[in-house]
């Protein structure tokens, strides 16, 4: 039995479920941040399963620390995990971010990513009370960009960067998003 | 369920929290790391302390940060049962920060540790993995009474030599 340390919200949308991250992702995270879809967030065929462990680890322990923290995405369909995604703030970045991570590349291009980042904005600034949020995104990694692009994002250039490589897009403000 | 507290006679063992960072990231950065992954950047000192925490939340288990009983806001060090993906098996782990050595602290929380991992989770063995460079939790172990069990050869450490700890009927007796 895994003991539920935080309350997590219960949001979905109408293809997906949100939770909290939990053991049983590694059998979905860890052929993600082993395969070279993953070499735009710090993974690659190179890493071993140590690092996919760490991530999941650090996935979880971010909702005890800061009381919020990316989701799984699961269908509701099946149940099955797809990705990561939500709010994220790590103690070195420079402000909090709208991130995600789609783990299962057999639901890429069926628009799942801006469903799900539609609802965990608007969880961000409605319960969480951020008046601003960015996405990080390496600028080789096209279909985070044209995500971002599609979610209304413009593109920050005077933003301070979580990585000096990362190009920043920063998100429609809560009232653009909220009325 | 919340992360458990333990209290030892002048220790208080507590969930770790954000406010741990500057400690934790301190130490990472010392040469005192060198024997855990060290020294580290303050960017992998935040995804050690989240990690710390996550694996309460895989596991159901974790470590605690090590403070002293009325003064909490304090981290002395880190300790608890541990079980990485990659660890041959759960351990017993245990880092003491610079300020806190000497005075017998480390022992007094691992000790805590190992009757809450025999008493409370039910172990029936406990090991715990040391740098064998690691001359002062070399002789932690062997305060605790362990005794020599092979080495584990850990990707990225080194080799770890296992520590075998005296039985749960051992301790209690």
């Amino acid at each position: 039995m895994t003991p539920r340390l935080v309350d997590i919200p219960a949001l979905e949308t109408e293809r997906l479920r949100f939770r909290a991250p939990q053991a049983s992702d590694f059998a979905v995270l860890e052929p993600f941040a082993r395969s070279d879809r993953a070499r735009y967030i710090g993974g690659g065929a190179e890493k071993d399963k140590r690092h996919a462990w760490n991530i999941l680890t650090v996935l979880a322990g971010h909702w005890h620390l800061r009381g919020y923290g990316t989701f799984v995405a699961e269908l509701k369909s099946t149940g099955q995990p797809i990705g990561s995604m939500g709010p994220w703030h790590p103690i070195t970045w420079p402000e909090r971010e709208l991130g995600w991570t789609i783990w299962d590349a057999s639901v890429e291009g069926t628009g799942l990513a801006h469903e799900a980042m539609l609802c965990l904005r608007r969880h961000a600034y409605q319960d969480l009370g951020w008046q601003t949020a960015v996405s990080y995104i390496d600028p080789a990694n096209a279909r985070s960009i044209a995500l971002a692009k599609r979610l209304g994002c413009t593109l920050d250039s005077d933003a301070l960067r979580n990585h000096p490589d990362n190009l920043v897009f920063r998100h429609p403000s809560p009232a653009e998003v909220l009325a | 369920m919340m992360i458990p507290t333990l209290t030892t006679e002048r220790l208080t063992l507590r969930a770790p929290r954000l406010s741990d960072f500057d400690a934790i990231a301190a130490f990472r950065a010392s040469d005192r790391a060198r024997f855990v992954g060290g020294p580290a950047t303050k960017s992998n000192s935040w995804g050690y302390l989240a990690a710390l925490v996550g694996h309460w939340d895989l596991r159901g288990y974790g470590r605690w940060i090590i403070t002293e009983t009325g003064n909490d806001a304090t981290a002395l060090g880190i300790t608890g049962p541990f079980y990485p993906y990659d660890w041959p098996e759960p351990e017993i782990a245990w880092t003491l920060f610079d300020a806190a050595e000497g005075r017998g602290i480390a022992f007094e929380a691992a000790t805590a540790a190992r009757n809450y991992a025999y008493a409370t989770l039910g172990w029936t063995t406990a090991a715990s993995f040391v740098h064998p460079d690691n001359t002062r939790s070399l002789a932690l172990a062997k305060r605790m009474g362990c005794r020599p069990d092979g080495v584990h050869q850990h990707a990225e450490y080194g080799p770890l030599h296992i520590w075998r700890h005296p039985a749960p009927q051992e301790v209690a007796a």
